[in-house]
């Protein structure tokens, strides 16, 4: 469904925000989570087309990004890529479902379990952070897609909302993609492979549900499950023992700092 | 397909446009009718109707270029989602183009017959003749030609900046149009342009038909002297169907290879 072969992306010479990424994912959900700036929103764009791959290659349903052309089956809450025209809200889902080949009742419906009725009539600039990326996830969900890319779904999106999102992600039959840099609600995402992404790198998989028994040390470990090499040093990722529980911190950046 | 409904809407809500391509122009019909002429200067009918037919030439084609300014900003702006309609949608870059193509031209034949009503309400009333277009339908639809003329001219300008030159050169290739329009409106209102340019020139090319088709007059080498040697309209409609057909043809094969850029970039550069 989606490879990741070796995939660099390069937007200035001599600074690669993808160093060699490698990943597969033919069932089920993949979380990324990494510090901002890792390069996580940039892998999701590679997979979109939208980044500039220097090396490697990306397929998906099993045809490179480069070439593939019509296929309704992916889609992703990167707001960016809802903006064909200057439109309102109602608008951008009726075109949107009509060039996805779908019906707009289900993003309206999600549109109004998420209580966002205010929105439809309002321009994608009128909306706070938090409403733009509730619409980019409902039009990514509502299209009936079989793989799904989501940018930091939980990102500004208040308690009650997020809850109500992780329960959709839960219940999605597709697969799924998606990135963040938190630990929050990751335990209520259900079956999910895990993937580190620091400096451009991916490390992993783990499994989501080991979330907990997942530990991190600095230097390198006997027995780790991997090393993450970056540029503040090596850390070792281990189960069930090491210095700091990774489940002690709200994110990857503020655990590599209290380890370092 | 629903892009030509939306993208219409989305044209004829855009403020820009309205200024720059009705109201700004609504001045220059005012400066035509009342300044750059003198009272008693035009004392015949026909007089009155080719220079009256002059300004709606040349106001139609700078309303026009005001259209295709907000065409390339909609492009370049629309890049990462063009890009990922192509792939991950149903749309297609023939399909949206020809969508574009649709609404293009209809704002061109809208934006025409606004100038159109405007200059003969104006015209008439400051001269004291009727001076109705000779030919409405013929005005029509070179309107809605030169409409597909602009759109096919600012996306290919604006598709290969974005493709291969980087968006710093976007916010002036997008003004091209504009530029183009002001020289060659100005240059055979007042001057004696080269035959071959006025013929191959497809913004002279506008400006001679909706010349034509509102006087019933052959357009001239120098529009505001009659006695100059008369240009065959003919030819203009050949050369500015061409250079349609070449620049929408060409714009076709760079948008299945548009660019992403990001919004930011686009805003920044």
């Amino acid at each position: 469904m989606l490879e990741i072969d070796d995939l660099s992306v390069t937007y200035r010479k001599g600074s690669d925000a993808l160093k060699g990424v490698n990943l597969k994912l033919h069932k089920g959900k993949a979380v990324v989570v990494g510090p901002n700036g890792s390069g996580k929103t940039t892998l999701l764009r590679a997979t979109l087309g939208l980044a500039p791959i220097s090396r490697g290659r990306v397929r998906v349903f099993g045809l490179d990004v480069q070439s593939i052309r019509t296929d309704t089956r992916l889609s992703t809450n990167v707001l960016e890529v809802y903006r064909l025209a200057r439109l309102r809200v109602k608008d951008i889902i009726s075109l949107y479902a009509e060039l996805k080949g779908a019906d707009p009742a289900q993003s309206l419906k999600m549109i109004d379990d998420f209580e966002l009725g205010g929105i439809l009539s309002k321009w994608i600039y009128e909306l706070s952070s938090g409403q733009q990326k509730l619409l980019g996830n409902i039009l990514a969900l509502s299209f009936e897609p079989r793989l799904c890319l989501l940018d930091e779904p939980f990102d500004q999106v208040d308690q009650s909302r997020r809850l109500r999102l992780a329960q959709l992600l839960r219940d999605f039959p597709g697969e799924v993609l998606l990135n963040t840099h938190e630990f929050g609600l990751l335990d209520r995402l259900g079956d999910s492979a895990l993937y580190f992404m620091i400096e451009g790198r991916l490390f992993g998989s783990f499994e989501l549900s080991q979330l907990t028994r997942l530990y991190i040390s600095r230097g390198e470990v006997a027995g780790a499950l991997v090393t993450l090499d970056t540029s503040y040093g090596k850390f070792s990722v281990t189960l069930d023992r090491g210095e700091a529980a990774i489940t002690t911190s709200t994110s990857l950046e503020r655990l590599l700092e209290a380890v370092a | 397909m629903a892009v030509i409904s939306y993208y219409t809407r989305s044209l004829l809500t855009n403020k820009s446009l309205w200024g720059w391509g009705v109201l700004f122009m609504g001045f220059w019909l005012v400066l035509g009718a009342y300044i750059f002429v003198q009272s008693g200067e035009i004392a015949t009918a026909q007089a009155a109707l080719a220079y009256t037919a002059d300004w709606y030439g040349i106001i139609a084609l700078f309303s026009l270029s005001s259209l295709s300014t907000s065409i390339a900003y909609s492009i370049y702006y629309a890049s990462p989602a063009l890009a990922y309609c192509f792939r991950y949608t149903k749309l297609r870059p023939i399909t949206y183009l020809l969508n574009l193509l649709g609404s293009s031209s209809f704002l061109g034949v809208f934006l025409s017959l606004i100038m159109l009503g405007g200059t003969y309400a104006l015209y008439s009333t400051r001269f004291g003749f009727n001076l109705k277009p000779s030919d409405i339908p013929a005005a029509v639809i070179f309107s809605a030609l030169s409409g597909a003329f602009m759109l096919a001219l600012s996306s290919f300008l604006v598709l290969v900046v974005n493709n291969y030159l980087g968006l710093r050169n976007v916010s002036f290739v997008s003004f091209v149009p504009l530029l183009l329009s002001y020289v060659f409106g100005f240059g055979q209102l007042f001057t004696s342009l080269p035959t071959v340019l006025l013929y191959s020139s497809p913004m002279t090319a506008m400006i001679d038909l909706l010349y034509h088709f509102y006087s019933g007059y052959a357009p001239t080498v120098v529009l505001t002297n009659p006695s100059s040697a008369a240009l065959d309209w003919r030819l203009m409609a050949a050369s500015l169907t061409a250079w349609t057909l070449v620049l929408l043809l060409t714009s076709g094969f760079l948008l299945g290879r548009i660019r992403p850029r990001s919004i930011e970039e686009a805003r920044q550069a």
